[in-house]
């Protein structure tokens, strides 16, 4: 964001992410209060920023294949779910360290995407939405019906260790999970800019278009799946080492909506507005379930099931109105701020 | 900016703070209970009228002062059979001064807090898993563990089996939910089968919500099924028997169901296809439930007409008895002011022969036993209703026979 | 022989069920481009509807189906005005949230009546079983499989004949080419709303017929959407025909296949033919193919 009258002087501030000293200043400070966070927040609020943190990352990965190239993909539980069962099973049966089975998990829930991405070439729109619910509940049923997966008694990985250094409360995995998240974000930032990124955007604009102008649609569309499901996979993993236990409960198709709701609400195409996204459904989620017992108790009469019903029903309906207010999202939103305040003082 | 966009911020806002100001200011003398209950998901129809009891049991209490001036918090959540909100829930709630006992419903969300509770020192109930008996730790049972249950069952058959003057090993087919707690039951009951002489056909599984379930059943029966165990919570096994019943397989082969099986409720309205079945229960069910004053009285005093009368009801109640004896233990040992969890955790393990008025067995509580109850009551549908056919009875040791790893 | 044929017909049952379930959703997604989540709590409250009549106030058979149909309709042209329409114009996706956000809200509703308790019809068709060379079938399923070959031929023939359904067919076509017609495309969407809600209620009751009314009721939405995509979203006859499959697949597959995986077949099988019949036919199997340009 730049105020009126900041003009780029050198190729390399016109293609800088971060273009002046007040955009240092406030990086810096912003990055000191969250890694601090831990001394002086709640242990609710800590563990809510890692929930989000990992969610964050769920959904850079869906932007990428979603927002940038085009292809809806509901599999983004499915494929979390590759992520953690990968982690735990190196960690538990081949003795592998957390630091090396983080990567590998999110390279394993790739490659599941891969196979999960194959569709992609023929198939469009709804119809290939509809392809990866149909592998959400193939890849889920397949983790279910393994005997390397624990089946039905799920796993109990371990919390990641450093040189005896345990990291097993929130507090503490919260440095792990938020500097990931850090580093993902930088990814997908970047990526969006690289000629990878711009290929994507060709093939979501137009794929055809795209391929005349020399686009490898096969070649682009798996590699967005890839990259995709990478995110999920690692996002997956730091969830199985935080909750340290893993079974298909944990990855319903009811998640995956969510983190697609998480996207639209966000807004498509945008970095931010994944930030924006995650944070308003999950913020609305944790209002409606703890604004459920304050008024079973401000209202005795009602009782705790009634007042969890009104939860769910006022849960949709700030999800809808929303959508009559900003169909496009918070991005759009962001972007008309920024655009004025970079024209301030002058209307246009 | 325009108006539209204004208007939106100020309802989001309104919103918020409402919610701030609902959430008042603690009473006095206060101790508190969090249950992690499905309201509005799969196990709503368990989950619903279970909390009911215990919530008005609680307000019960409470209007009368305490137990000792100390007030119960009942603190209810959805986490709509999902881990992850249950999960933060818990992390939400576990700084609550004096947070007693966790009810944790649903077996993936049990075995996820368990971990939890450990490490914080505190102590939870889930509904049966036997795990948590083979393995001692912070988290108790309602009542016997499902395999217990179902070895009962297998017990009642053989008897039952004897009784016709049949020779031979009974056959018994399984059918259950395509999940964890689809399989429970035969980790330590196919154990057990085996130890009585009792011949378990393959296992089927279906996922919940499944339509129609001609194919298992006939398949069960096909294969020389007996005796036909339907699982799953209310109303699966309702209408896995009401299958049963159009199929014509009622006739031949007798359906049991364990204690999530079905209710006065369903049996009213199925009456003729349920005819006969056999029900293995913790709980007191049915005609035991609708006689227990206890339990009626205090639904009539907060629901009013019988009409709509669930017997889980009286489950409910049963936590908070047990509840509210572990709380007078802790209260006695630790006193108000330095009260916590971990003398709950020490109070619940000394509540060994805790009656229940009647609602459940005696409390088998102990160092070295998790179960609500050791033992369970037989009973069948007949002419549209649940009647007792046997005394309350002790559910053998199934898991003892299942090795967990 | 007889075995199988005695899967097949009640696989054959149930499809029709998914296809009832799955003509509301290819119905709205035929003329406002809207894939519809929020079909399957439609159906639910149609079955809630009737039964709030039959059982609740012990009304006849058919003097409770209107009242039942009309609030259905009434639902289903509520969530037209007051939360698709606003979106016309805006991305598809969008939309496709909405239904969701519907679904979410109408589960809330569901459930709040409900309390965690099931409803359970009266039986207002005849029972028994018909037997015919040693496979029996149900008499009130055979004519709910009835109906929904009716509903089906009566839809089509809607879509043919009436000069409503030339608009909805016309608006199926391009939306701005209808509107230059002559044609109020608004006022098709709302139409097909109520269609649609007709043709949920008919499901729900033909649903709630065989299962109890509980919970789990609205999930039979998400067969609906497997089988609308299948046959492709715009083909009501692939609706039909891709939804008895749906039912035999899974059927016959439960029982041939469960003892060879351990059991849970049911749960994947619709899935796998979906993916299938995508990778073969990305359009569906009755869909309409378009010929992309640049």
């Amino acid at each position: 964001m730049r105020p009126c009258g900041v003009f780029d002087k050198s190729y390399a501030l016109d293609i800088a992410i971060i273009r002046t000293w007040q955009h240092w200043a406030i990086l810096i400070s912003a990055l000191l209060v969250l890694y601090l966070f831990p001394l002086f927040g709640s242990y609710y609020l800590v563990s809510f920023i890692n929930l989000l943190s990992i969610s964050i990352i769920v959904v850079l990965g869906l932007q990428i294949v979603s927002g940038l190239c085009g292809q809806i993909s509901f599999g983004q539980a499915a494929f979390m779910a590759v992520g953690a069962y990968t982690s735990s099973i190196l960690t538990i049966r081949y003795g592998v360290s957390f630091w090396l089975a983080l990567p590998l998990s999110g390279i394993m829930a790739g490659a599941v995407g891969i196979i999960g991405g194959a569709p992609s070439l023929r198939i469009k729109g709804m119809y290939l939405a509809m392809a990866t619910i149909a592998i959400h509940f193939v890849v889920i049923w397949l983790i279910l019906h393994m005997q390397i997966t624990g089946s039905f008694k799920g796993l109990y990985p371990m919390p990641p260790t450093i040189g005896g250094f345990e990291f097993d409360s929130d507090e503490r995995m919260f440095y792990i999970i938020v500097t990931v998240m850090i580093i993902m974000t930088y990814g997908a930032r970047n990526l969006m800019r690289s000629k990878v990124g711009r290929a994507f955007v060709a093939i979501r604009d137009n794929d055809l278009a795209g391929e005349v102008m020399g686009v490898n649609l096969y070649y682009n569309k798996l590699l967005a799946f890839f990259i995709s499901c990478f995110y999920a996979g690692v996002a997956g993993s730091l969830w199985a080492h935080l909750i340290t236990v893993v079974n298909t409960e944990q990855f319903t198709l009811l998640h995956a909506l969510e983190y697609v709701g998480m996207l639209i609400i966000g807004g498509m195409g945008s970095i931010p507005g994944v930030f924006f996204g995650v944070l308003f459904i999950r913020i609305l989620n944790e209002l409606v379930m703890f604004a459920s017992p304050a008024l079973a108790k401000a209202v005795p009469w009602l009782g705790s099931s009634p007042a969890a019903s009104l939860g769910l029903i006022a849960f949709g309906l700030a999800m809808a109105v929303f959508l009559v207010f900003e169909p496009r999202g918070l991005a759009h939103r962001w972007e008309i701020f920024k655009s004025s305040y970079r024209l301030y003082p002058f209307a246009h | 900016m325009g108006k539209r966009w204004g208007v939106f911020l100020t309802m989001v806002l309104g919103i918020s703070l409402s919610v701030v100001g609902l959430t008042g200011p603690a009473s006095a003398k206060e101790v508190a209970y969090l249950s992690l209950a499905d309201y509005t998901g799969p196990i709503a129809g368990l989950n619903v009228p279970a909390d009911m009891g215990l919530e008005d049991f609680i307000k019960e209490i409470n209007t009368k002062g305490g137990i000792d001036g100390v007030t119960i918090k009942f603190i209810g959540i959805d986490t709509r059979y999902d881990v992850a909100r249950a999960v933060s829930a818990y992390k939400r709630y576990r700084r609550t001064p004096r947070l007693l006992m966790v009810n944790s419903i649903s077996t993936g969300i049990g075995k996820a807090v368990a971990r939890l509770i450990e490490a914080d020192k505190k102590a939870q109930i889930v509904p049966g898993d036997g795990e948590f008996q083979a393995h001692i730790s912070r988290t108790f049972l309602w009542g016997p563990a499902y395999q217990d249950a179902f070895a009962a069952t297998l017990d009642w058959i053989l008897d039952d089996w004897k009784k016709k003057g049949k020779s031979g090993a009974p056959v018994v087919g399984y059918l259950s939910w395509d999940n964890p707690y689809g399989r429970e039951h035969l980790r330590g009951g196919t154990e057990y089968a085996e130890k009585i002489g009792i011949k378990l056909l393959p296992p089927e599984f279906f996922p919940p919500g499944t339509l129609k379930h001609d194919v298992y059943l006939t398949r069960l029966a096909n294969a020389g099924a007996n005796y036909i165990h339907a699982g799953g919570v209310d109303p699966t096994p309702t209408n896995v028997i009401r299958d049963g019943y159009s199929l014509g397989l009622t006739k031949t082969i007798q359906f049991t169901a364990d204690y999530w099986g079905p209710t006065a409720l369903g049996v009213g309205v199925h009456a003729e296809a349920l005819e006969g079945t056999v029900i293995t229960s913790f709980f007191q069910r049915g005609e035991d439930a609708r006689n227990n004053a206890f339990v009626t009285d205090q639904w009539k005093k907060y629901r009013g007409s019988m009409d709509s009368f669930n017997e889980v009801y009286g489950m409910g109640m049963s936590w908070g008895m047990t509840y509210v004896a572990g709380l007078k233990k802790a209260l006695k040992a630790a006193g108000y002011e330095k009260l916590e969890a971990d003398d709950m955790y020490k109070a619940y393990q000394e509540l060994t022969g805790l009656e229940k008025n009647g609602i459940q067995g005696p409390c088998a509580y102990s160092p070295t036993s998790r179960l609500g109850s050791k033992v369970v009551k037989i009973y069948q549908v007949k002419a549209g209703k649940i009647v007792p056919i046997t005394d309350w009875r002790e559910a053998p040791n199934a898991v003892g026979l299942h090795s967990f790893k | 022989m007889i075995e199988f044929l005695q899967h097949s017909i009640t696989g054959l049952m149930i499809g029709s069920l998914y296809a009832l379930v799955a003509a509301g959703i290819v119905l709205v997604y035929k003329s406002t481009h809207v894939v519809s989540l929020a079909h399957g709590q439609l159906v639910a409250f149609g079955a809630l509807f009737f039964w709030l009549f039959l059982g609740g106030l012990g009304l006849p058979f058919w003097v409770g189906l209107i009242p039942a149909f009309i609030l259905t309709a009434l639902l289903g042209l509520a969530i037209e005005r007051v939360a698709l329409r606003p979106l016309i114009g805006q991305p598809l996706l969008a939309a496709f949230l909405m239904t969701f956000a519907i679904f979410i809200s109408l589960e809330g509703v569901f459930v709040l009546y409900l309390k965690g308790e099931t409803r359970t019809l009266p039986h207002f068709l005849p029972e028994g079983n018909l037997v015919l060379s040693g496979i029996s079938v149900p008499i009130n399923q055979l004519i709910g499989f009835c109906v929904a070959l009716l509903l089906f031929g009566l839809v089509s023939l809607i879509f043919k004949y009436t000069k409503l359904g030339l608009g909805m067919r016309a608006t199926a076509e391009d939306h701005r080419l209808a509107q230059s017609a002559g044609i109020v495309v608004k006022n098709i969407f709302s139409y097909i709303w109520i269609l649609s809600g007709v043709v949920a209620a008919i499901a729900g009751i033909a649903t709630a017929n065989v299962m109890d009314i509980y919970y789990m009721l609205p999930y039979i939405g998400i067969n609906g959407l497997i089988v609308a995509i299948c046959g492709g979203l715009d083909s009501l006859i692939g609706a039909l025909i891709v939804g008895l499959l749906l039912g035999l697949v899974e059927n016959v597959g439960a029982a041939y296949l469960d003892p060879l995986v351990g059991g849970g077949i049911k749960d994947v099988a619709g899935y796998a033919v979906l993916l299938l019949v995508l990778l073969i036919r990305p359009y569906g199997l009755f869909g309409l193919v378009k010929i992309e340009r640049i």
